[in-house]
């Protein structure tokens, strides 16, 4: 079923929205990820408001669908995202890097209500998101869907469908790691059809390109010699994004984990960043970037 | 004849594979929720499972830093994954992985790990760090049996627990069984250590393997006129501080003894609570600064303990030692 052009426009200005918060967050701190977090906004902007089943008024909602955020050093991202949902108040957005708040250097599941996952060591997200799934796996035919969800959730509940999905973010100089492709045989073994892994490919690590430093193509090869489903969509196209993550429900059931390749841009939107394939900023290259994204996204 | 405390009845030695298998068999009869993750090693009690809930055994295959993780997931929806490997392999190897999606949000995942000087395997598996790499790590208990009795006991208080556990088992390919120890109604307490001799001369706090070799050296030590207590440390973390203290204050003598290095093992835990707290002469019995390597043990020679001193004459002297120290104040 196509989108309405309506629900695109409406994706795209809360991906807008989200990158407003993401700069507030950064104009406090004046530091941060600020490449990986631009990369993936809309992403997590498609997931979190249109595709995961979430109850924004409980995080912990044990039938909400999974995201872990394994490239946890994005993780700004999410608390753009949360605070948009209510999950962060809003005025917290500028307690980035602080003891005691909600936004952590990395994503910290202990330290941020809705957090799925506790990250920073690169490599273990996709195991931990295809243990999620696993448990699905195990408890969904034990367990049926909650009065809550039959009233409320009727769309995600078709006969093919999980109790909940776990999806996972990868960075592509992530997949670097070799546990990535443990959890891949791993996913691929137990039929994890319900775990959703999303790279974003935004071509730099850290050092360089990754096609320099570490060459990962033919990568889509490697995922499907591994087992799994895999597409390549770009990841600055929220139609892209939300018609590729509905096509991953009608797949459900046919027994393989799902990869989204989406090919990014390291510092999309920010110029200076963009050219720069800024890692981790501060100071003056934060503060000029935060100025120039202030005119487009307010 | 040496005179032990309630619930000691020593015994021939008794290997505790079987002891930690039904432990398991009873813990996961119990809860339901109890998977056994596997890295390619037999895992203990994985019968029980196979006839009774195949669909809780999780096979990694050779990928432990991928199981740490995988049995993360899984605890936080609910499960209590328990891990079996080598300390070389399903702790050390994913000790980051322990880390960040274990220990640091308290997941429910328990890991049962092998490791001690002993053994043919040489090297790479007779592991003498476990301790060491464990000790320093936040929100986990450590457990570490003297015998089979107490070995069965742990497998089920560390199910009963709610929060990741190491449990270190010594006993492996070819390592000598400890003595039977306690009897069967011996109260086991995760945080309590047990002592399991009184006397006033000194005190030898040991753990694990090394218990079977403090009992000995007791008796070898009583006919020479020296009395003294034995503490069975079978938690390292939360160590029993108090049983350390007292014994400090009773005897003014601390000799400790593990299968495991010096160095940041039990000996230094008791050190560092000593030295804060009561300064006492003390002694460590353990692994010098060294790897192990394969040994031949056989029933008249053991040349694992014979390198490293850890029989009854390296305790019995380490005891003589810490006394001649205690009387020099």
């Amino acid at each position: 079923m196509a989108h309405s052009e309506e629900l695109i426009r409406e994706l795209e200005k809360k991906a807008d929205v989200v990158r407003k918060n993401v700069l507030t967050i950064f104009e406090n701190s004046q530091l941060g990820h600020v490449g990986g977090t631009m990369s993936i906004v809309d992403i997590v902007t498609a997931l979190y408001f249109h595709h995961m089943k979430i109850d924004p008024k409980n995080c912990d909602w044990p039938e909400r669908d999974r995201l872990v955020l394994s490239k946890a050093h994005s993780c700004e991202a999410i608390y753009a995202i949360f605070a948009e949902i209510g999950w962060i108040p809003k005025e917290k957005l500028n307690s980035y890097y602080c003891f005691g708040s909600p936004l952590q250097g990395h994503a910290d599941r202990w330290c941020t209500p809705g957090m799925d996952y506790s990250g920073g060591s690169l490599g273990q997200g996709l195991s931990f998101a295809a243990g999620m799934a696993l448990a699905e796996k195990l408890q969904v035919l034990r367990k049926p869907p909650s009065e809550f969800a039959r009233k409320y959730m009727t769309r995600y509940l078709t006969k093919y469908n999980p109790t909940y999905r776990s999806y996972c973010i990868l960075g592509d100089g992530e997949c670097h790691e070799g546990q990535v492709w443990e959890a891949a045989m791993f996913a691929t073994k137990y039929k994890l059809d319900n775990l959703i892994a999303i790279v974003d490919y935004n071509k730099y690590c850290i050092d360089g390109p990754t096609s320099e430093i570490m060459p990962l193509e033919p990568f889509i090869d490697k995922w499907k010699a591994f087992g799994w489903w895999v597409t390549e969509i770009d990841g600055h196209d929220v139609r892209q994004l939300v018609e590729v993550l509905d096509l991953t429900d009608k797949l459900y059931g046919d027994g393989k984990p799902k990869c989204i390749m989406a090919h990014t841009v390291k510092g999309y939107g920010i110029s200076k960043w963009e050219e720069a394939h800024s890692h981790y900023s501060k100071g003056e290259e934060v503060i000029e970037g935060v100025k120039e994204g202030r005119i487009k996204y307010g | 004849m040496v005179k032990f405390n309630e619930y000691v009845e020593i015994g021939k030695p008794v290997a505790t594979a079987d002891a930690i298998a039904e432990g398991v068999a009873q813990a996961a009869e119990k809860n339901d929720k109890m998977l056994a993750i596997l890295s390619d090693i037999a895992f203990p009690g994985l019968g029980w499972f196979l006839k009774n809930a195949p669909d809780r055994v999780v096979e990694c295959g050779i990928a432990e830093g991928n199981a740490a993780v995988v049995a993360a997931g899984l605890a936080a929806e609910g499960f209590m994954p328990v891990i079996y490997g080598f300390v070389f392999s399903s702790i050390c190897r994913a000790y980051n992985q322990i880390r960040q999606s274990i220990l640091a949000d308290r997941f429910n995942v328990k890991i049962m790990a092998r490791e001690g000087a002993w053994g043919g395997l040489g090297m790479s598996h007779n592991y003498v760090e476990g301790i060491a790499a464990t000790r320093v790590m936040p929100n986990l208990v450590i457990l570490n049996p003297a015998d089979a009795v107490e070995a069965q006991k742990s497998v089920v208080a560390m199910t009963d627990y709610i929060g990741p556990v190491f449990l270190r088992l010594e006993a492996g390919f070819g390592s000598p069984p400890p003595l039977k120890i306690f009897t069967e109604d011996y109260p086991f307490d995760i945080g309590k250590a047990y002592t399991i001799k009184d006397g006033k001369d000194a005190t030898l706090i040991a753990t694990g393997y090394m218990v079977t070799e403090a009992i000995k050296a007791s008796e070898s030590l009583e006919k020479e006129g020296i009395d003294i207590r034995i503490i069975n440390m079978s938690t390292i973390k939360p160590l029993d501080e108090a049983a350390i203290i007292k014994a400090a204050k009773e005897t003014g003598a601390i000799i400790t003894a593990e299968n495991h290095s010096i160095i940041g093992g039990l000996g230094e835990a008791v050190a560092s609570v000593l030295a804060e707290n009561i300064p006492t002469p003390m002694v460590r019995v353990g692994i010098e600064d060294e790897f192990s390597q394969s040994g031949v043990i056989t029933e008249e020679v053991d040349e694992i303990k014979a390198h490293f001193n850890l029989g009854v004459e390296g305790v019995v002297s380490a005891v003589k030692k810490c006394m001649a120290k205690s009387a020099a104040r």
